[in-house]
């Protein structure tokens, strides 16, 4: 494989992994937002925060461990038929069917860049009392759908070099 | 000729669709036969309640009937969607206000802006408590988890409520589950038609809110694109249903109030209750501050509220 | 494009791409994407990215990686050694008494955490070599642990019961509450037929040999029932704050997480090796889940909005004209069908909104119906070609279990899960009964 994309894929792997091991510790400021619900709640004390924040986090989280989630093969596939492939028939199928994985995810991507841009411009607030501002998360949103498309890309590259004999 | 669809999502959940918007739009099927078709889907079915402003900008969804408040309509009004604090005492306040005071032409405008056609405005039930324990005072408000319109939220945080906003279908399940102590949402009718009667059995006499204030909308050019006949057939049904639910409210908040098996009634002292509405109207002074606009609203509020108190009986007791 | 051609044009490549082998979550989304595309008109591109905002408002959801994480603090720190070392101390005598003593391992363990992931662990790393090293067939272990660990999700807690209420808006208490009764009955049918299977033919499970037996001090015997107090601890520590309302849903998933923190780290085997594990696994399990369910939203609204949900329940309630029990049957059979290839989130995902609207339609109890959905699942879960535990007993288990072995392995187990569904559906109070005492409703 020409070194620049050898070198791409390194990247882009590189970053997701390092965005999906900060994000797996989201786990723990869930609980502690939680906790801290509970503590609040028997002392009478009103946190207007909590369960948004609470879910919140669990977006992040989720959004941003997944395109590391997409380079482990941890995600799901029905291999009725697929499981009986040799190791470069899969990889053939996977470079072919990865486009309609990048479909799927270019217009997720679309979709939360357009959401994001309309939060941004009317400064738009989740409807609750707390009223934050919704543009952070949306933002955090559009980046991991970024993340999860360039993760796409080197699954891509890593199939092609599979059914050349090379290794990544 | 081709039919024309439109997708409108309701903020009401099934069983209160049934009611408050299903019979109108049937009755718009029915006489429009063929040329237009509306097809009804309740809350957060297409898309999420949250996201329903801008679907229905983009397009996604042709019309919506909510309040301006759960749907985050961004624009300067939205504050008095829902329930503004105090404000109305009647649901007759509401056409009163929209036709009579004003209100229409600024809301008319104010969706202009946006992109969207405010078709019309019509009032629904009062904001009474119905809570899993008896509220007796305004201390045994504190601390509850309440569930709330986001501008009565803000009102009521104040007194330690800890208003939260969760999908409308949700709301039973968090009231078993904790989540909930109990809602800040409707009148009676309304927690019985929901099943909530059920698991928060004590009703609060005292509202915050005397109606709900509950609109049609559409996408501006959908709308346009609408033959004049259709246009106005719409407006018609949809101001039709407003009646439908003018009666529907009024006749079920007094009977279930009296022959309502699951709930149990209580009252707030009379200071208590004086003084949450002291709070509202520094509230509105509040709102009022914030722009030129929300003063001019607050203003006409303010205003036909002295006029009803001057008004006497049977406009105030 | 009528409805009916909707509908089918949705599902049959649906299942296309699901046999592309690309992953679920891509499959599922690439289609809900592409419908709205072409068919909804201006505004489409909006429906899925809608749904992942749809889903950060289901609060229950919160629940999901607490329960993923206490299940691998306990698989990963071995917490239950010491309680399968309680069983097989008192159920080795009995015939077949170890594979016994596994299902109420599972039992136990189900009372711990919400999904099947952890039993299947905890199988396969600490019954397994034990019923291996005692001669136990390879037929009667693999299907032992496989079943057994499916009852993660009948028994609350229970994810699968945490989604369907969101599905079907139920009380989430309601439908767990509703699973115990189920749960139990499947153990004792699991137990019945083990037993009969080892009284027919003792050589598939020996017996623990008497010089064993006496080597074992009466006192240590004693001591070994100890063990039994830590998931009592922890499912009290659980459900008892939730039960009385002390703490919501979610906050009692975090006492629960904390509570079997506190005791890996009593027992000192929270290492930092156990922690991270633990921390990573959960990650990549929720992103699954969540993947899964975001795209499988989107399909669901992208179907409705396009018309095709109601031309199916037209389809079922109308065209058909058949009685509610008739429809019941073909839906409970449609979805062991479907379970054979789907994965359980995306059916309940995309087949369950559709069904459970049907269900409540023609007069059926939601909550019961849950329980019958989350049995299928179960069954899913064992049913060949696709199912998890199929292929977590495979990626789990030494060689000589090979993917024939694991697939006949499950047969028996099956038949005992849809004798069990079968007697639920004559028996609804089997199921409601404890709901509608604790709860009066
Ligand atoms: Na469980
Ligand atoms: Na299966």
């Amino acid at each position: 494989m020409p070194r620049f994309l050898v070198r791409y894929v390194q990247i882009v792997e590189t970053i997701n992994r390092t965005f999906g091991r900060v994000a797996m510790y989201l786990l723990f400021v869930m609980m502690g937002i939680m906790v801290w619900s509970m503590i609040t709640k028997f002392a009478h004390i009103p946190a207007l925060w909590t369960l948004e924040m609470a879910q919140f986090t669990l977006v992040a989280y989720y959004m941003l461990g997944a395109p590391w989630t997409m380079q482990s093969e941890v995600n799901v596939r029905m291999d009725l038929i697929y499981a009986r492939f040799s190791h470069k028939g899969r990889a053939l199928t996977d470079a072919l069917t990865v486009f309609f994985l990048m479909t799927y995810l270019g217009i997720m991507l679309y979709g939360a860049f357009d959401s994001t841009v309309y939060s941004y411009t009317y400064n738009e607030r989740n409807p609750t009392a707390w009223r934050p501002v919704l543009w952070p998360l949306k933002s955090i949103i559009t980046f991991s759908f970024a993340l999860m498309l360039l993760q796409a890309t080197a699954l891509l590259i890593r199939d092609i070099a599979t059914l050349r004999g090379e290794k990544i | 000729q081709e039919t024309i669809k439109w997708r409108l999502q309701t903020y009401a959940g099934p069983a209160l669709a049934e009611e408050v918007v299903k019979p109108a739009i049937e009755a718009f099927n029915t006489i429009a036969n063929g040329q237009m078709e509306i097809e009804l889907y309740t809350s957060d079915q297409l898309v999420p309640t949250g996201e329903l402003f801008r679907a229905m900008q983009n397009g996604t969804i042709d019309a919506v009937q909510s309040d301006d408040d759960s749907m985050a309509s961004p624009t300067e009004v939205t504050v008095f969607g829902g329930y503004f604090p105090f404000a109305l005492r009647y649901s007759l306040d509401v056409p009163a206000l929209f036709n009579s005071w004003g209100l229409k032409e600024i809301w008319e405008e104010e969706y202009a802006k946006v992109g969207i056609k405010h078709i019309s405005a019509g009032s629904w039930d009062p904001c009474n408590f119905n809570m899993k324990e008896p509220v007796n005072s305004l201390e045994d408000l504190r601390g509850k988890r309440v569930f709330t319109f986001p501008t009565a939220g803000r009102f009521l945080a104040q007194f330690g409520v800890i208003p939260v906003t969760i999908p409308w279908e949700d709301v039973e399940v968090a009231l078993q589950t904790g989540e909930l102590d109990g809602l800040a949402w409707s009148g009676i009718t309304e927690d019985y038609t929901s099943g909530w009667s059920k698991v928060a059995p004590y009703f609060l006499t005292n509202n915050i809110s005397g109606a709900w204030i509950g609109h049609f909308f559409a996408n501006m050019e959908r709308w346009n694109a609408v033959p004049a006949h259709l246009q106005q057939l719409l407006q018609t049904c949809f101001d039709q249903s407003h009646y439908h639910r003018q009666w529907w409210y009024w006749a079920g908040e007094a009977k279930l109030r009296v022959e309502g098996a699951d709930m149990t009634l209580t009252s707030l002292p009379t200071e208590d209750y004086a003084k949450l509405e002291e709070a509202a109207h520094k509230f509105w002074d509040e709102v009022a501050a914030e722009s030129p606009l929300k003063a001019k609203v607050v203003d006409i509020i303010r205003k036909y509220n002295e006029t009803m108190v001057k008004a006497g009986v049977p406009y105030r007791y | 494009m009528d409805h009916n051609t909707i509908a089918l044009l949705m599902f049959s490549s649906l299942l296309l791409m699901m046999l592309t082998g690309q992953r679920v979550f891509g499959a599922i989304g690439f289609v809900a994407v592409i419908a709205a595309l072409t068919l909804w008109g201006p505004g489409g591109t909006d429906m899925g990215f809608s749904a992942v905002m749809k889903l950060m408002k289901w609060t229950p959801l919160l629940t999901l990686p607490m329960f993923v994480f206490m299940g691998y603090v306990m698989s990963e720190s071995r917490l239950a050694e010491d309680l399968y070392r309680m069983f097989h101390v008192w159920f080795g005598p009995l015939p077949g008494g170890l594979a016994i003593g596994t299902i109420l391992l599972m039992v136990l363990i189900s009372a711990m955490n919400g999904l099947s992931v952890a039993g299947m662990a905890i199988g396969a790393t600490i019954a397994l070599p034990e019923l291996v090293r005692r001669n136990y067939d390879k037929l009667m272990i693999s299907g032992v642990i496989q079943a057994g660990s499916s009852l993660g999700i009948l028994i609350p807690p229970s994810v699968v019961l945490v989604l369907f209420a969101l599905i079907a808006r139920q009380p989430v208490s309601n439908l767990w509450l509703a699973g115990i009764g189920p749960g139990l009955l499947m153990a004792v049918m699991f137990i019945a037929y083990i037993t009969i299977r080892t009284w027919l033919n003792p050589q598939l499970a020996p017996r623990m040999s008497a010089a064993e037996r006496a080597s074992i001090p009466r006192a240590e015997k004693y001591k070994l029932l100890r063990a039994g107090l830590l998931p009592i601890f922890i499912f009290a520590a659980m459900m008892v704050p939730f039960i009385n309302g002390w703490a919501s849903l979610t906050e009692a998933s975090v006492v629960g997480v904390a509570a079997t923190v506190l005791v890996a780290a009593i027992k000192r085997r929270l290492s930092w090796r156990v922690f991270e594990t633990a921390t990573k696994q959960t990650l990549h399990i929720t992103v699954m889940f969540m993947l899964i369910i975001t795209a499988a939203l989107s399909f669901g609204a992208v179907f409705d909005g396009l018309g095709a949900g109601r031309a199916i329940q037209n389809f079922f309630t109308s065209d058909l004209g058949l009685a509610p029990w008739m429809i019941l049957v073909l839906m409970q059979l449609s979805f062991l069908f479907l379970g054979m290839f789907l994965d359980d989130t995306a059916m309940l995902v995309i087949v369950a909104p559709v069904f459970v609207g049907l269900a409540k339609a023609l007069g059926f109890d939601l909550i019961w119906y849950g329980v019958l959905y989350t049995i299928t699942c179960q069954i899913a879960y064992l049913t060949p070609p696709f199912g998890y535990n199929l292929f977590l007993m495979k990626a789990l288990a030494p060689p000589e279990f090979t993917l024939p072995v694991i697939y006949r392995s499950v047969l028996p187990f099956v038949l005992v899960m849809v004798l069990t569904l079968v007697l639920i559906m004559v028996f609804p109070q089997i199921a409601l009964w404890l709901p509608q005492t604790v709860l009066g409703r």
